[in-house]
């Protein structure tokens, strides 16, 4: 049973790490991240870069969505800006990466700025209209804009560069992505400690009692999906870090699907959610797969006739976690933290 | 012992130890792994599940038939529901577990991202689903070989045929707003200048909408002989053609590789009659004289398979073709030489695959022959003669 956590100053009740132990196992998970690289192949590698591109996203969205409550089905059209950018810039101009990056943030945080104009008058299902017309808007642009983006055959660029080091493996690209993501994951927990941060609380709880209260909600509204939009943009420029190719088929609808859907499994409302959301939704699939996989020896068609059935336990995955923990992931691991700070005795 | 019974033993002795030093020999040759990111779900998983089909039988029977020159061809197939992410997560499994020297990828944009990686192994020839025509750059794409015509020569195959038909034609194309779809617009605007007939109608729409009403009053005001559909695999293909009927025109339409499976094609009904398009290989159930290979595929499969499961096929042999000759020429078995047993390819007898014997050209097989639906057959039947681009 966990004693002795009284806290006697209200810095030290909105600390992010409020125990010696919670300071200890993130120490450990950062040590963990820098480790990871050493002991693990490219296939692990990969997959550890695209879960953290998903989780910068993720937690952009949970921003917007779960912590101001403004729906949004246009993740993927600022992911295609931030990835266009940085694509053009590391092609037309060779910046550094980092100024690319941020460029790419910036200009779809712009974007975000005139696709929310339409939260200030609209809400809930008519605002996700509203973002997937914004889409498809941008979308068209991709496709259509062909002297600047290439049209419907993309861009291809080179990697990323740092005193004439190229990172090209997923391995390398790992020291872009991993810290980046740390420091916006960082960024996004500290927001709510912050008068911005419980101003898009107070809006989504109630925008009316909000504005009551003070809160502009034409800024704060604007200004969650800048920020959202932002993450948004630096999850596109890593992606198209990652993969060095972005075409307009990269960014589909159904990519904001998915990350609509990590937040609501991960938890609204949590950046720990969107973690847990983005680690879930992008890793079960593989699992399952690697499922599949065990049993390809035995059963030699076990990947064409399993797949399907694999596509089914995860959306049945999915649902079961809605069903028994409708606040998510974030909420499951809260209750097994509660349990065993309180263990011996019942929660 | 009778000089008999000692003759057999010896000669059984000599057999046995024969068998067993061959055994060793072959098992001493390293596998060659064909590595697969196959859309199994997902959007393309109609072709997918053919794809792999086709891939698993002709590794059977080069296995079967002694290996590639000895060495057993293994097939590593991973599901990537026609996602681009997925695609290379299978990719770099696949080959962080393999030493993966052919591949077949799912798509266009697939091919486009893995194939700085590929030029940065140096060990993989890769080919797919995919037939655009800006992977037919050896110089660009130097590891990537495309099954067939690109989706440019498929519609320069049926230009031809138009011109041969019906000489300054009308000429209508129709195709989806994606990558897809558009590929053939500016090849096909230039091949229709070349044979002197009159592309007189450029529509594009949403893959698989099915509201084309606007679309055909274009296409009634235009009257064109001749309508190419691409970048569909199905819809709006019938609502095009019914409504196009149904308004009195007579004009022809044609489809390319995709949207030409016997079976997806039945499925318009009566509308499907005179259906024409494009195909790089023969039928499944295609009669021809001289064609082993589609009796072996008959044998193993009684029942239709479809023209992904002849694409997955024919990959699979040509990238075994490609190997062979590597091996042959006793060099290592690498993307630069396998590219070079791949251009080796000349006249090669594709067992009944493809009607005429088959010669690469650049990156890809630009060969293919015209099909014309038959109401009556329920077939498609060959409406031309092999048509080889030069």
């Amino acid at each position: 049973m966990r004693i002795g956590t009284v806290k006697e100053s209200y810095i030290a009740d909105a600390a992010l790490f409020d125990t010696k132990v919670q300071r200890g196992w993130m120490f450990a998970l950062l040590a963990g991240l820098l480790l990871l690289p050493f002991f693990t192949g490219q296939y692990a590698s990969y997959l550890v870069c695209l879960v953290l591109i998903n989780i910068v996203s993720t937690a952009g969205l949970n921003i917007l969505t779960g912590f101001t409550g403004l729906v949004s089905l246009g993740q993927a059209a600022f992911m295609g800006v931030g990835a266009y950018t940085v694509a053009l810039m590391e092609i037309k101009l060779g910046t550094p990466f980092l100024l690319n990056l941020l460029v790419a943030g910036g200009l779809a945080a712009v974007i975000g700025i005139v696709v929310g104009l339409p939260s200030l008058r609209v809400k809930g299902l008519y605002l996700a209209i509203a973002t997937i017309a914004a889409s498809v808007i941008l979308h068209f642009v991709f496709a259509n804009w062909t002297s600047v983006t290439g049209g419907v055959s993309g861009l291809s660029m080179p990697p990323a560069s740092l005193f004439g080091f190229e990172f090209i493996q997923p391995d390398q690209v790992y020291w872009i992505i991993m810290p980046i993501t740390v420091i916006m994951l960082f960024g996004a927990a500290n927001l709510f400690r912050t008068r911005i941060g419980r101003a898009f609380i107070a809006i989504r709880d109630r925008d009316i009692s909000a504005e009551v209260l003070g809160i502009r909600l034409l800024r704060y509204k604007l200004l969650s999906f800048a920020i959202s939009s932002f993450y948004a943009g630096v999850a596109g420029g890593l992606w198209a870090y990652f993969f060095r190719v972005v075409t307009p088929e990269s960014f589909p609808l159904t990519m904001s699907i998915f990350f609509l859907a990590a937040i609501i499994v991960g938890g609204m409302g949590s950046i720990l959610g969107s973690v847990l959301g983005a680690v879930f939704m992008t890793m079960v699939p593989e699992v399952l797969k690697m499922m599949v996989g065990v049993l390809s020896p035995i059963w030699p068609d076990a990947v064409a006739v399993m797949s399907p059935v694999r596509i089914i336990v995860f959306g049945g995955l999915i649902i079961i976690f809605l069903i028994f923990e409708p606040d998510g992931l974030a909420e499951i691991w809260r209750n097994i933290r509660r349990f065993f700070h309180l263990w011996p005795f019942k929660t | 012992m009778s000089i008999l019974k000692v003759a057999k033993r010896a000669t059984g002795a000599l057999l046995a130890a024969g068998l067993i030093t061959g055994a060793a020999q072959a098992s001493d040759k390293k596998d060659i792994v064909l590595g697969g990111s196959i859309p199994l779900t997902g959007v393309f998983a109609f072709a997918g599940v053919g794809i792999h089909a086709g891939i698993t039988d002709s590794v059977k029977i080069i296995n079967d038939a002694g290996g590639i020159e000895g060495h057993k061809l293994v097939y590593v197939p991973e599901d990537t529901a026609y996602k681009v992410d997925a695609s290379v997560a299978a990719y770099n499994k696949i080959t962080s577990q393999h030493d993966v020297n052919l591949y077949y990828g799912d798509s266009t944009a697939f091919s486009k991202t893995i194939s700085p990686e590929l030029d940065r192994s140096g060990k993989t020839l890769m080919t797919g689903a995919s037939f655009a025509s800006e992977l037919n750059d050896p110089e660009k794409y130097p590891n990537i070989f495309i099954p067939g015509p690109t989706y440019v020569d498929m519609v320069g195959i049926l230009m031809k045929h138009i011109a041969n038909e019906k000489p300054g034609a009308k000429v209508g194309l129709v195709h989806s707003e994606t990558e897809f779809g558009r590929d053939p617009v500016e090849g096909a605007k230039a091949t229709a200048k070349e044979l002197g007939l009159d592309l007189n109608l450029v529509i594009s729409t949403a893959p698989g909408g099915v509201d084309v009403s606007t679309e055909v009053l274009k296409m009634r005001r235009a009257r064109p002989d001749y309508v190419i559909f691409h970048g569909y695999v199905l819809s709006p293909i019938p609502e095009f053609i019914g409504q196009a009927r149904s308004m009195g025109l007579d004009t022809k339409f044609m489809g390319t590789f995709w949207s030409m499976d016997n079976q997806m094609v039945g499925k318009m009904g009566e509308i499907a009659d005179g259906f024409m398009g494009v195909m790089p290989y023969n039928y499944y159930y295609t009669e021809a004289e001289n064609a082993p290979m589609l009796e072996k595929i008959r044998s193993m499969r009684d029942t239709y398979q479809s023209n992904a499961y002849m694409q997955g096929f024919f990959s699979t042999i040509m990238m075994a073709e490609a190997a062979r000759n590597v091996i042959k020429a006793g060099k290592e078995l690498n993307g630069p030489n396998l590219h070079e047993g791949l251009e080796a390819i000349k006249d090669f007898d594709t067992g009944g695959l493809m009607g005429i014997p088959v010669t690469v050209k650049g990156n890809s097989v630009p060969i293919g022959r015209v099909y014309q639906y038959d109401l009556s057959k329920k077939q498609m039947v060959p409406s031309s003669d092999w048509i080889r681009l030069d």
